[in-house]
């Protein structure tokens, strides 16, 4: 048996052919588009993808410094509230001492003026009791200006004891 | 036992003209076709733009699936050959072309191996065709890119080589063109010999397994056959195209 060619290879050529051109014009345009697109697309989402890294990267990094310098503040909230705590303390002590110092000099003074009205109580009720005793050791009648003299009298002792 | 030719006779389910031929008369020239074999390209054909359309339609960018999964891999992958055998720019238009070699014979192969249908290349004209088409393609690429100097290396480094190098030339659409069609036609023999010889009882009793593992490997041998010629067609075509020196 022999190799008989024939026209079926034109026809072959032909049909190949054919199906190249409807293939090419309807099959790989649309193909290749959506696999450039896709690509593309691809390579824009590694790009963006890139980008939005660095963002957060930039991102991060201010808040690291926001942390840092709200801690900082923090710091430096609490250190003045102590430090106002302590003042706010001594001067309470401070006030407090004062206080009592006032008190205790109005205390004295106090004292001091029941004391003289003591004594000025005592020396007037002592002239009286003087005056009566006098009365009734003397037994007689004397004028006022007589009594008033004498009362000064003793009045004046009586200051001169103190 | 069957004998291949009564084989082959009981397969013709749909009454193909055995021997004839259908004939063309233009002018003096009686043009001869084979009819079996035109049918089944055509049948081919529609099969391989039926798969292409229907992968190719709503074609999603995010999420391909399906089809257009399989023929974006089959074109990516041709695509990696020829941008790795030539320059992308070059090869850029022989894309489309090797990735049509690539599907029609694909299809074209395993068609053969659905009952009686048969491999429009299991038939050496078309096989010759594609490989003649081949042979074009070099010379059309080679002259595109280097122009009249692409056939100085017939006699480079020496005219001593000229006739070395166009046998060369002719040696490879007929390797292209016998490789091919060997393989499927020896396969399709095969499996009609193996439905002839174990026939009957036979099959019954497990004569089918045979069947089963050569058409199981005449897949593998479609894809193989279908691969190798396209690589081939763009190695031939890079080497056409290539900057020497």
């Amino acid at each position: 048996m022999g190799l008989e060619f024939n026209a079926t290879i034109l026809a072959q050529i032909v049909d190949f052919v054919i199906l190249l051109i409807f293939l090419r014009l309807v099959v790989y345009k649309p193909l290749v588009k959506v696999l450039s697109a896709r690509s593309e697309h691809i390579a824009n989402n590694i790009s963006a993808a890139e980008k939005e890294r660095q963002e957060a990267e930039q991102l991060k990094a201010g808040y690291e410094a926001e942390m840092r310098l709200a801690r900082e503040q923090a710091q430096e909230i609490i250190q003045k509230a102590a430090k106002t705590g302590e003042d706010q303390a001594a001067e309470i002590v401070e006030k407090a001492k004062g206080e009592a110092t006032r008190l205790k000099d109005s205390a004295l003074a106090e004292i001091e003026r029941e004391k003289q009205r003591a004594v000025a109580e005592l020396r007037e009720q002592l002239a009286s009791l003087s005056v009566l005793v006098a009365g009734k050791i003397i037994n007689r009648r004397m004028d006022d200006e007589i009594q008033h003299s004498m009362i000064e009298n003793f009045i004046k002792e009586a200051g001169e004891l103190q | 036992m069957l004998s291949l030719h009564e084989a082959e006779q009981q397969l013709n389910f749909w009454g193909w003209p055995a021997n004839g031929s259908w004939e063309l008369i233009v002018g003096n020239t009686v043009l001869q076709f084979n009819p079996k074999t035109l049918i089944m390209t055509w049948i081919t054909m529609v099969l391989v733009a039926l798969f292409a359309v229907c992968a190719t339609r709503s074609m999603s960018l995010n999420r391909p699936k399906g089809a257009q999964n399989i023929f974006e891999a089959i074109f990516e992958f041709i695509r990696g050959l020829v941008n790795d055998n030539m320059d992308p720019k070059k090869g850029y238009s022989l894309i489309s072309i090797v990735v049509t070699y690539f599907i029609f014979i694909l299809f074209a192969n395993l068609i053969g191996l659905v009952p009686t249908l048969t491999s429009p290349t299991a038939d050496y004209n078309t096989t010759l065709g594609l490989a003649l088409c081949t042979f074009i393609i070099i010379y059309v690429y080679g002259i595109r890119y280097k122009g009249l100097s692409y056939f100085k290396h017939y006699i480079q480094p020496f005219v001593f080589f000229l006739p070395i190098v166009i046998i060369e030339d002719f040696a490879k659409p007929i390797t292209l063109t016998f490789r091919l069609y060997g393989n499927i036609y020896g396969g399709e023999v095969l499996i009609a010999v193996l439905l002839g010889l174990l026939g009957g009882w036979t099959h019954v009793l497990g004569g089918f397994v045979a069947s089963v593992i050569w058409l199981a490997f005449s897949i593998f041998v479609g894809f193989i056959q279908a691969f190798i010629f396209t690589m081939l067609s763009i190695a031939y075509v890079g080497q056409a195209v290539a900057d020497h020196h």
